[in-house]
């Protein structure tokens, strides 16, 4: 964590064979799950279930997607959860038609927008940390959450909804599309712009940043903007998914998420980080889940098996920037 | 600036020192004045009884989350922790009163245990403990599910004195988690080892500059957050009468709350116990007071987060000025 982050080994080194592993080492763990999963059950590589994987794949990814701008910023955002949850209320709050998706699209944006400026707020004017600043927010969204429905939501998803979140074009189905957009204009905001540059710097060495006239606080506001933004993306195709709704939608988001970076080598102490290592992360996370559904394994063995993977991913992939800790 | 010194000069030093520890008291002071407009019952010696009788649970839990967070990093596996621990607890006594003291015994040695587990796998695989302990956390949500799918055994009814019984007027349970927290409180200030907790949470690197074990710190603070936890599902096993493989699923992120409440940094290396226990204090006062104002439960997160935002916010001032 010390040493690292002073003497960052120059760009030429790591295109050597072992950092290329390093690297991307991930991107061949992915093959090799799905290879497994083929070998131990022919209806794995099924087009059918290919598709219906990208189906679960898409919420979680667009949620790991925000999550990467937070953490490369140096921080955490545990109110994503709470914001789906949110946003699929809103999504059933009005009469089920679709003429009131222009509505639940503008409210959720309301709450989404309020949600990341309070915990941008919190983060960079108050100096709360990241951790408590957005577990304090995701109370307060649960909260009134409850206290709008109180304690039962009811209400039907508009049709529109449920072909974003569950529908397929030739197989493909909508939700990924959405991500593949999400994805591809992100990539290239954090990758290919001088705003990315600068999160990348303000997560890197606040101080750098500083020095180089970079306003901070707004660069770090803005990336937990994107993460609420992009949690209410997710919750709305998730609510479109599950079809109905209750004050759970998108529970355990917030963890796998952060998993789902971490598996995909973003940093947990800023700086470093990628849309596609979160974006394979939570590919990582969807197929060991949905493999381990098809082997029949019960629900215990399953989160043990989480459990285990979750340490020896980040074992295997967080060690050498930790190395000095 | 000058305004910012006068004010500072105007403070008394022990104030200074113990910030947020005298803004958690005003906070509490607050509360007890709501308190007394809005009902006479709520300033009586008994309902002060049975406040501190609710806090028993989660100033146990925060008690050892403290620990972990004043070293730097955190303990997600608590809930998971204290879901195996009264599933255990009332699955192996199972009623028979013969057994309950090796039970209690074998519980509060594999709660340690798990935590010991917890700092070798940190400092052996370096990985950040946030996740060691999140898949932790699942490993054990999945254990306790293996033993028990729903509520399991019983416990005699002798054992339902730790969470109900009264020595003195004292209730039993609430004493002993404010014993285990003076005791905590000697052993950080007074043990090498306890002082090295702080020294590590506020700067690792010096720490491991001048030759700390960062090891064996670990292994002291998260053996403590299992021991807590550990206790804490003696306690709700005891509560309930019976052990229940979710009954702690709730205490991860709450043990969060009364950490900071009391003045423990979430970077680490500044804090202490006997905050956290007055946090406790106050978030169970808060519950109590909604309670006699008829606020609905609902209501009652909404005001838990404006606490912590307000807490959090004021603190952090106060910091800066310095």
């Amino acid at each position: 964590m010390s040493g690292s982050a002073e003497f960052a080994r120059p760009v030429g080194a790591s295109w050597q064979a072992r950092a290329l592993l390093g690297r991307y080492g991930i991107a061949l763990v992915l093959p090799a799950l799905l290879g497994l999963g083929g070998v131990l059950s022919p209806a794995f590589i099924s087009a059918g279930n290919l598709s219906n994987l990208l189906l679960q794949f898409a919420p979680l990814a667009i949620v790991a997607i925000g999550q990467s701008f937070v953490m490369i910023v140096r921080g955490l955002d545990l109110s994503v959860a709470s914001m789906m949850a949110t946003a699929a209320v809103v999504a059933t709050s009005f009469s089920g038609a679709d003429r009131d998706v222009p509505g639940i699209f503008a409210v959720t944006a309301v709450v989404a927008i309020a949600v990341g400026l309070l915990n941008g707020f919190l983060v960079t004017k108050r100096r709360v940390s990241p951790f408590l600043a957005t577990l304090a927010t995701m109370i307060l969204l649960q909260g009134l959450r409850f206290a709008y429905t109180q304690g039962a939501p009811s209400g039907n998803v508009p049709p529109l909804l449920r072909v974003l979140g569950s529908a397929k074009l030739y197989g493909i189905p909508y939700n990924a599309l959405v991500l593949l957009g999400l994805a591809v204009v992100l990539g290239i905001v954090l990758h290919r712009s001088a705003f990315g540059r600068r999160i990348f710097i303000v997560g890197g060495n606040p101080v750098t940043g500083r020095l180089f006239g970079i306003r901070s606080d707004l660069v770090t506001i803005a990336c937990y903007l994107i993460s609420s933004a992009l949690a209410a993306v997710a919750g709305l195709i998730l609510s479109g998914y599950v079809g109905l709704v209750d004050n759970w939608v998108g529970q355990g988001y917030e963890l796998d998420s952060i998993v789902a970076c971490v598996v995909g080598r973003v940093s947990l102490s800023g700086g470093r980080g990628s849309i596609l290592g979160a974006l394979t992360g939570a590919a990582v996370i969807v197929v060991i889940a949905n493999e381990v559904l098809l082997l029949g394994v019960p629900i215990q063995a399953q989160m043990i098996i989480k459990g285990v993977v979750i340490v020896a991913a980040a074992a295997l992939y967080s060690s050498r920037e930790t190395s000095s800790g | 600036m000058t305004a910012a010194l006068a004010i500072r000069a105007a403070v008394p030093w022990w104030l200074r020192s113990n910030a947020a520890l005298a803004g958690v008291i005003v906070l509490i002071g607050i509360v007890y004045g709501i308190g007394a407009s809005v009902s006479d019952r709520f300033l009586t010696l008994a309902n002060l009884l049975n406040v501190i009788e609710q806090t028993t649970d989660l100033a146990l839990v925060s008690i050892g989350q403290t620990l972990t967070v004043l070293a730097g990093g955190i303990d997600l596996s608590v809930g998971s922790l204290i879901s195996l621990a009264s599933c255990l607890t009332s699955g192996l006594i199972n009623g028979n009163p013969d057994r309950v003291v090796p039970v209690v015994i074998a519980v509060l040695l594999l709660g340690t245990l798990v935590g010991l587990v917890n700092a070798g796998l940190v400092v052996t695989l370096r990985v950040h403990p946030l996740i060691v302990t999140l898949g932790m956390g699942a490993i054990l949500q999945g254990v306790t599910l293996l033993y028990a799918l729903g509520p399991v055994g019983r416990v005699p009814r002798g054992f339902s004195f730790l969470a109900y019984g009264r020595i003195a007027g004292l209730p039993v349970g609430a004493t002993l988690a404010v014993t285990l927290c003076m005791l905590i409180a000697l052993l950080l200030r007074y043990l090498p080892l306890g002082r090295q907790v702080y020294a590590l949470g506020d700067d690792a690197n010096s720490a491991r500059l001048v030759g700390l074990r960062r090891g064996r710190i670990l292994m002291l603070v998260h053996g403590c957050s299992g021991f807590c936890c550990a206790a804490t599902g003696l306690y709700l096993a005891a509560r309930f009468g019976v052990g229940q493989p979710y009954t702690g699923v709730n205490y991860t992120l709450a043990s969060i709350t009364p950490v900071v409440l009391g003045g423990t940094v979430l970077s680490g290396g500044r804090g202490g116990v006997v905050g956290t226990l007055f946090g406790a204090f106050l978030m169970s006062l808060l519950n109590n007071l909604l309670n006699f104002m008829d606020v609905s439960k609902h209501y009652q997160l909404v005001a838990q987060a404006l606490i912590i935002i307000l807490a959090v916010s004021i603190y952090v001032e106060r910091r800066r000025m310095e």
